[in-house]
């Protein structure tokens, strides 16, 4: 299961194969790769399809918008083909076309893998792995895990602060004069607050004997485990594959030039 | 990092975690504006007007802690938190979330990390915009698009660095030092100096 892989090596398993992906302009690279996303994600996921929906069908909208725009001011290093529509100031040509479609795919593909990450991992552990893992220093990992846990308290301090305004009859003015003053008078409390509670919380934390050193001892350790590798080497290889197959059919496409 | 105390470490996370929420909250106004300009073809431009705001934690922190590193290291943490958080884009955040950080820490570098004035806070802005706009190019595929277009999103988006990341970042900045929490910390204590130099006059 994928929830089950430890966060570190699953979070480098979906930076690469993004980073890579960027280089291919052509079709089938993404296509391929996405194909295999979404096996991933329907059979050794555990995340429902409905779920999953729900966050993968709003986005691929804005994935067609960056369609759109490169279809319509395509380079001309990628705009060669036939005309296929020439309608006032619309021109597509098969080039763009392509372009187009392939960069939508791509997009849809950084969705999947990022859905494959954001609903399987969980933040805290994601904190402690990276602290135990990649070498993040405990100072900064429990100053980021506090800060974390005080969300709910913004929440409910900014709630005080309308329900404060709106006792003391502080006018709400509309417009977008009115929402900068809003802004002003509702940030500025805020990160006050946060930062008075930043600064007791490094107090506690050092009464109670936090040096923030390396050599310590962890309470919920997280390993690498045989199956981390197997995710990690799994979605390489399925990135190759996807590079050689479009290779071989003679699609692949890296800024423009045809291999 | 070793000489910062713990209690800077802890305001630098907690700015970046309330950044890190802010950002997401404006991925939300990026997508309204880039519904906005879609049917033109130019659906980037609504990221790139407001591109200012993802770099801004970068210039609070720097200029409150006056830390080599702070700019650098509040635009990873506030990443990082959005990715904690389940942003849409994912970890590949922590990669841009880096350049950013980098461009703007890399201008309080260049002035060895002494001068904090409002045309060097506008400069680091700058500098973010200008380190990550090459990696957008990349990731977002911009090679595609016509040259003019390329132009016009760079230029919106130096724009949005010099009025969100640099004049309203000493706004919040000096806005927050203001209602004094910030004694523990440079900003504040320079400002507490001023005030006794007024005095003295």
């Amino acid at each position: 299961m994928v929830s089950s892989i430890n966060p570190s090596v699953k979070m480098i398993a979906v930076v690469i194969p993004g980073l890579v992906l960027s280089l291919a302009f052509d079709v089938v690279t993404p296509l391929v790769f996405l194909t295999f996303l979404l096996l991933v994600t329907f059979f050794f996921s555990g995340v429902r399809l409905k779920k999953w929906l729900m966050f993968f069908i709003p986005l691929s909208l804005f994935a067609l918008g960056l369609a759109w725009t490169s279809m319509l001011h395509t380079d001309e290093k990628y705009a060669g083909g036939d005309m296929l529509v020439n309608f006032w100031w619309i021109e597509i040509t098969t080039g763009s076309l392509q372009v187009g479609v392939s960069l939508a795919l791509r997009s849809m593909c950084f969705i999947a893998l990022t859905l494959l990450f954001a609903l399987t991992t969980d933040p805290t552990k994601l904190m402690l792995s990276m602290m135990q893992q990649l070498k993040l220093p405990p100072k900064l990992t429990y100053g980021i895990l506090a800060g974390y846990r005080f969300l709910p308290l913004f929440k409910h301090e900014l709630d005080l602060l309308r329900q404060a305004h709106q006792i003391r009859g502080v006018s709400r003015t509309k417009g977008i004069k009115g929402r900068i003053e809003r802004l002003k008078r509702y940030m500025i409390p805020l990160l006050a607050n946060a930062i008075r509670k930043s600064e007791r919380v490094a107090n506690a934390m050092e009464s109670k004997g936090f040096t923030g050193s390396r050599q310590r001892t962890h309470y919920h350790e997280i390993k690498v485990k045989k199956n981390d590798w197997v995710f990690l080497t799994s979605m390489i290889t399925a990135l190759a594959i996807a590079f050689y197959l479009s290779y071989t059919l003679g699609y692949l496409n890296i800024f423009g030039k045809t291999f | 990092m070793n000489q910062w105390k713990l209690k800077e470490i802890v305001l630098m996370s907690i700015l970046g975690v309330v950044f890190g929420f802010i950002y997401l909250a404006f991925f939300g106004v990026g997508k309204v504006l880039y519904g906005f300009f879609a049917p033109f073809g130019l659906a980037d431009m609504g990221y790139e007007i407001i591109y200012g705001i993802w770099f801004i934690v970068s210039v609070i922190a720097a200029y409150i802690l006056r830390r080599p590193g702070a700019a650098f290291m509040a635009e990873m943490v506030a990443a990082l938190v959005e990715v904690l958080a389940g942003s849409t884009t994912g970890p590949a955040l922590l990669i841009s979330g880096a350049i950013q950080g980098l461009g703007a820490e890399l201008v309080f570098a260049a002035t060895k990390w002494k001068d904090y004035r409002l045309r060097i806070l506008i400069l680091s802005g700058v500098g973010a915009a200008c380190l990550s706009f090459p990696y957008h190019f990349f990731a977002g595929g911009f090679d595609a698009y016509e040259n003019w277009v390329v132009i016009l999103l760079f230029v919106t988006r130096i724009i949005s660095a010099i009025i969100i990341t640099g004049l309203l970042g000493k706004f919040i900045s000096d806005q927050l030092a203001k209602t004094g929490v910030l004694r523990g910390y440079a900003l504040g204590k320079e400002l507490q100096q001023k005030k006794r130099d007024e005095d003295v006059v």
